[in-house]
């Protein structure tokens, strides 16, 4: 053999060992983090990601959104009834500002999730060029952590980073914006993943100080009337079983926040409810005659404490929480204890004394009538116009408490928390934090992806439904199951009620031409049907539990109703207002 | 209005700035001075942020936000009679001829500053010290004619017997400098 073909057989070898394009690696990345849904909608600056993905949709499953809200919404959706890490994927430009909702949602209600989005080219990059935007500067302050990549080298490493911080201690959103040219250009080395397990600036401590534990305990031990504030934190741990046995062996009350619903079940002998601005009465109250306060993975959001300062502020605190910037943020604490929800209680639990709180559970007990008699009874009279609790409450019985309720925002959101019985855990999903109008529908979806063979149901105004409502054709084009009931008061309905009680009956812009919804969801390919009467109700509950597919549940409810108790905002939990 | 100084360390890379100043932002803060450079371990920048504020917790609650930075590896906050601090300044003063003399000696011995630059028409007089110092120095040149003056932000050093570095986590191999 001569000399030169041998040369040219080396060239031949080293033409093929090519290395996986950016696209490629990052696919591969998400292989390596076993994600098994996306949610996305593609464009100029992604679509070396998307020609990669095209090759890998026997192991990853793409649902096309119809906007990016919708992806960022679906991804959180996904996150909050799975567990997992939700992940959203959109262009340059206008597909990254449009995921910013669901970021900023995603960030204050702790949502693992990562966002990946395409970028201009590099050498473009601060020339103003088509569908540029600085998607790093704008999400900053939204995300838990973001970072560009131009390397398709960096491909990896900073995903595995970016699963890391999205699931790790508070669980957020980290965005990931890759340049076109890091998309398309093939890296220089096998790729090669290794999971991130911790990072010098980022090591959140799981399990807590023992001396922090001791404190609480003590504290604890001596109390004659402890309560127990709840949030979403026992849920996100995955402690619910700790926390339920914690409560047995103390025998303290508890109640939960907003998003701590379906911590623990419904019909628990020691689960008072729920406070919070809307929440219930005696929950809500007590908080003034409790001697220690336990929060347990909640944050003293202003929408639970009213007047934080007048907040509980005879009670001791002890704090349970796993953001150390989260103690002492609001309330002054006693004993804090800074770990994971499960890692705390696991070793919390044997410290605390068998109690037995009889008297003062009673005394919650005893306040309970009284909101029976003012609220709930009127709410579920059964007469004149459809009340948006009856809706809900036969939902509930329906399904037997077990389906996972996903809500939009506003009165129906307040009213769903009120009266569906969960037994399940991981069964609100609620825009708390942010109040995003228009994240039920794309939620709904996601969760359904997440939880494929729970019943998902979600509770929409009629608002909310059209801020979001071309997510249909997403439900409708991926088939999902998903039952949408619009609660339709024909009124942005919580804004009309704060107008009612404090802005002198000036009902501003809060009245809506609403379009025929059922003839839209058809429209989109769903089923569905609209209700005025009482007598239809159960039947067409039925029919939407029954059917198999996506559906629309139109019912329409009283216009004017108003949801109590009610806390005026910034006022103190004992101003609460039960009519 | 109290004064603080905070010590942030951070990996060294693009953006964190910003990741740092919104904090501030967002609790509306002002920066009264800052100063960034690189510590003598490599890839590890110190940023010294100097702020005015009255409530101390609320400067509590600050630094632990900024510890939430995934890039920030240590925070720390103190107050003035905690630090050793100085700031440094260049002043550039006009001599033209026939014009009042720079009393030289007066500027080295008193004032322990150095001409670093001499111009045609003017000088440049290097000053470090504190802010109290550095405005004295200011007022004492006033009547010669300040053409252009700067003054950088605040370095300081705790006053502790150990270095701030040992705080940093350990769990990477850090490469020094020397």
């Amino acid at each position: 053999m001569s000399k030169e073909i041998a040369f040219m057989e080396e060239d031949i070898k080293i033409e093929e060992v090519k290395f996986l394009s950016g696209g490629q690696a990052l696919m591969e990345c998400f292989v390596a983090e076993g994600v098994d849904t996306i949610f996305g909608y593609p464009g100029g600056a992604i679509m070396p990601i998307y020609d990669a993905l095209y090759d890998y949709t026997d192991r990853i499953n793409h649902i096309l959104v119809r906007h990016e809200q919708g992806a960022s919404h679906a991804a959180e959706g996904y996150a909050r009834s799975s567990g997992r890490v939700g992940v959203c994927m959109a262009t340059s430009g206008p597909g990254a500002t449009n995921l910013v909702t669901g970021i900023a949602d995603a960030i204050i209600d702790c949502t693992p999730m990562v966002a990946i989005t395409g970028q201009v080219a590099s050498n473009l990059l601060g020339t103003d060029a088509f569908q540029e935007t600085d998607v790093i500067g704008i999400t900053t302050p939204i995300c838990k952590w973001n970072y560009q990549i131009t390397d398709p080298d960096e491909i990896p490493l900073i995903l595995a980073k970016a699963f890391f911080i999205a699931r790790a201690g508070k669980p957020g959103p980290v965005l990931i914006d890759i340049t076109k040219d890091a998309q398309v250009k093939s890296m220089t080395k096998p790729f090669e993943y290794k999971k991130v397990e911790g990072l010098p600036g980022y090591h959140p401590r799981r399990v807590p100080k023992m001396d922090q534990v001791e404190k609480a305990a003590e504290l604890i031990n001596k109390a004659k009337r402890p309560y127990i504030l709840f949030g979403h934190g026992v849920l996100i741990s995955g402690a619910m079983q700790e926390f339920k046995e914690f409560v047995e062996k103390t025998d303290i009350p508890c109640a939960s926040t907003l998003l701590g619903l379906s911590g623990i079940s419904i019909d628990h002998p020691n689960y008072m409810g729920w406070l919070g601005m809307h929440g219930m009465y005696a929950p809500n109250v007590m908080t003034d005659q409790c001697d220690v306060l336990i929060a347990i993975g909640m944050r003293f959001d202003d929408r639970v404490t009213g007047d934080a300062s007048l907040f509980a502020k005879q009670a001791k605190i002890v704090h349970i929480e796993i953001d150390p910037a989260e103690i002492e943020k609001i309330k002054k604490t006693e004993a804090p204890v800074i770990g994971d929800v499960k890692e705390v209680l696991e070793l919390l639990t044997p410290l605390v004394k068998k109690g037995d709180f009889k008297g003062w559970k009673n005394e919650f007990r005893k306040l309970e009538p009284k909101e029976k008699e003012a609220v709930t009874d009127r709410d579920l009279k059964f007469e004149g116009q459809i009340k948006m609790a009856e809706v809900v409450k036969m939902v509930s019985d329906k399904t037997k408490g077990e389906a996972c309720v996903v809500v939009d925002v506003g009165q129906h959101q307040m009213v769903t928390a009120r009266y569906f019985e969960f037994k399940r855990h991981n069964s609100y999903i609620a825009s708390g934090g942010l109040g995003t109008m228009g994240f039920a529908i794309p939620a709904a979806l996601g969760a359904k992806m997440g939880a494929p063979d729970r019943d998902v149901i979600a509770f929409i105004g009629d608002g909310c439904f059209q801020m979001t409502i071309q997510e249909l054709g997403t439900i409708a084009q991926s088939k999902l199951p998903v039952k949408l009931i619009i609660l339709n008061n024909n009124y942005l309905g919580m804004v009309r009620q704060w107008q009612q009680l404090f802005f002198d009956k000036r009902y501003s812009f809060v009245e809506l031409q609403n379009p025929d919804f059922i003839m839209i969801s058809k429209g989109f390919g769903l089923e569905g049907e609209k209700i005025t009467e009482r007598e239809q109700l159960s039947e067409a509950i039925d029919k939407m539990l029954a059917h198999d597919g996506g559906y629309v549940l139109e019912v329409v409810v009283e216009k004017e109703e108003n949801v109590f108790p009610m806390v005026p905002a910034g006022r103190s939990v004992s101003e609460i207002r039960l009519v | 209005m109290t004064q603080y100084t905070i010590c942030v360390f951070t990996e060294n890379s693009i953006g964190l700035l910003n990741k740092i100043t919104v904090i501030f932002t967002r609790r509306r803060i002002n920066i009264e001075s800052l100063t960034v450079s690189e510590t003598v371990r490599k890839g590890v920048s110190r940023f010294t942020i100097v702020i005015k504020h009255e409530k101390r917790e609320e400067v509590e609650k600050l630094v632990r936000q900024i510890r939430k930075i995934v890039e920030v590896l240590a925070v720390f906050g103190y107050l003035n009679d905690e630090i050793v601090y100085n700031e440094i300044a260049l002043f550039k003063i006009s001599t033209p001829i026939g014009g009042k003399a720079l009393d030289i000696d007066t500027i080295n011995r008193i004032y322990k500053a150095w001409v670093v630059y001499w111009g045609l028409d003017y000088v440049t007089i290097q000053k470090t010290g504190t802010e109290e110092e550095i405005f004295d120095f200011f007022r004492y040149l006033k009547p010669h004619g300040i053409i252009e003056f700067v003054r950088s932000g605040r370095v300081a050093i705790g006053k502790t017997p150990q270095g701030l570095v040992e705080y940093l986590p350990e769990d990477q191999e850090w490469e020094y400098y020397l």
